[in-house]
């Protein structure tokens, strides 16, 4: 069978052409299916965060959680935005050594209504250990109706009674299931919380001599 | 005007003759050059191979097949160009390295995290999340006898927000699972901390 040059460049040429189609699809950014004015807003918010020395991770995922969601690109940028300032106060609470998972942890708590200076107030007593578990359930615990002040007294006495991880996730277990079993969410977390037990806190380096 | 012409024709000519004129070579210096040509070694097979290579040679290609070339060597350019995420834009996050604390080290490896719904009337079920970019194609989970979905994800130790997706349109938090409040989408996730960057 004699080649045909012209056939086997046009070959050449359509398959390239598709490889590179459906490669530039799958690399190609991801919040380029938002809608162009709002893609524009979200870039410059993310590059500020980025300036900041914020995450920008969180934000592109509350991005990308809208368009899977079918939210409108002004919704999308209103949201974006939102957690961008939670982001940029919850490092002004917990300072520069937060982690981006306490940040973001922080910045979800500051949303559901935690003040800032209660934030700091944690962040002040961490004794090396990190808030992020401690703050997932303090969330989860407002978000289910138990009243803001009850939910961050009991999570900070807790905290500074030297509860462990293991400690919040399993009061947060219990108080879960009292509040399926009908109990008044507050009267819940205040009844689970003395029965989490105290530990030693971490000792306390002595002051350096001058 | 026509003396001038005249005068340049008359120069043209003589350079003509000039240029026919045979070139006398001294038989001297003949031999000098056959002698110098045979002391030349022959060239060997490498040599000769390398000849190929870099010796420039005409060639010819139809403009299609050349139009053809082109694009393929543009579509590589691009095809390399995505590999390594050189598309002129900024990274949309900062290096992990810089972005998490020494608390959270690049070298700890994701864990196999299992997520399970029950949901027996769904026909398909999936997980989203911030880890899988929320694509409701990404991460299917499968259906047991029960009535059950379960899927497992590799997560790297930290905080994660998801949420399961059914039938394609219903976002369903886990109820075995801390909430993330609703930030405005009105559905609230999930939250699971993979162990290891706490510890």
């Amino acid at each position: 069978m004699k080649a045909h040059p012209g056939r086997l460049a046009s070959a050449l040429l359509l398959t390239l052409m598709l490889a590179s189609g459906a490669s530039a699809q799958e690399g190609r950014d991801p919040l380029m299916r938002l809608e162009r004015t709002a893609r524009y807003s979200v870039e410059v918010l993310m590059d500020s965060a980025r300036l900041m020395g914020l995450p920008t991770r969180p934000i592109e995922s509350k991005v990308l959680e809208g368009l899977s969601k079918n939210a409108s690109p002004r919704l999308i940028l209103a949201v974006a935005r939102n957690v961008f300032r939670s982001l940029r106060d919850a490092r002004a609470a917990l300072g520069p050594k937060a982690t981006l998972d306490e940040l973001d942890a922080a910045a979800s708590a500051l949303r559901v209504g935690m003040t800032q200076s209660e934030l700091g107030q944690l962040g002040r007593s961490q004794h090396g250990k990190l808030l992020t578990v401690p703050l997932v359930v303090l969330v989860d615990l407002i978000s289910r109706g138990v009243p803001r002040d009850t939910a961050s007294q009991t999570i900070f006495q807790l905290w500074q009674r030297g509860a462990a991880d293991d400690d919040f996730l399993g009061l947060w277990r219990g108080v879960e299931r009292d509040i399926v079993s009908g109990a008044d969410p507050g009267a819940a977390l205040l009844n689970r919380a003395r029965q989490v037990p105290s530990r030693e806190p971490p000792p306390v380096s002595p002051p350096r001599p001058e | 005007m026509s003396d001038e012409l005249n005068s340049i024709d008359e120069s043209v000519r003589l350079i003509v003759m000039e240029a026919r004129r045979p070139v006398a070579i001294d038989p001297e210096a003949r031999r000098r050059l056959a002698e110098a040509l045979r002391a030349e070694p022959a060239p060997t097979r490498s040599s000769r191979v390398l000849s190929w290579f870099v010796e420039p040679r005409p060639f010819a290609l139809p403009p299609f097949t050349t139009a053809a070339l082109a694009a393929g060597l543009v579509g590589i350019g691009v095809l390399t160009g995505i590999a390594l995420n050189r598309d002129g834009r900024a990274p949309t996050e900062q290096p992990r390295a810089v972005a998490a604390s020494s608390q959270l080290p690049d070298s700890v490896a994701p864990r196999a995290i299992k997520f399970v719904l029950v949901a027996p009337q769904a026909a398909r079920v999936s997980v989203v999340g911030d880890f899988n970019g929320w694509d409701s194609a990404a991460t299917p989970a499968k259906r047991e006898a029960d009535g059950t979905w379960t899927t497992y994800v590799p997560l790297r130790p930290g905080r994660h927000i998801y949420s399961f997706v059914v039938d394609g349109t219903h976002f369903v938090s886990d109820p075995s699972a801390p909430i993330a409040p609703d930030d405005g989408y009105g559905q609230k996730n999930s939250v699971v901390v993979v162990a290891g960057a706490s510890s």
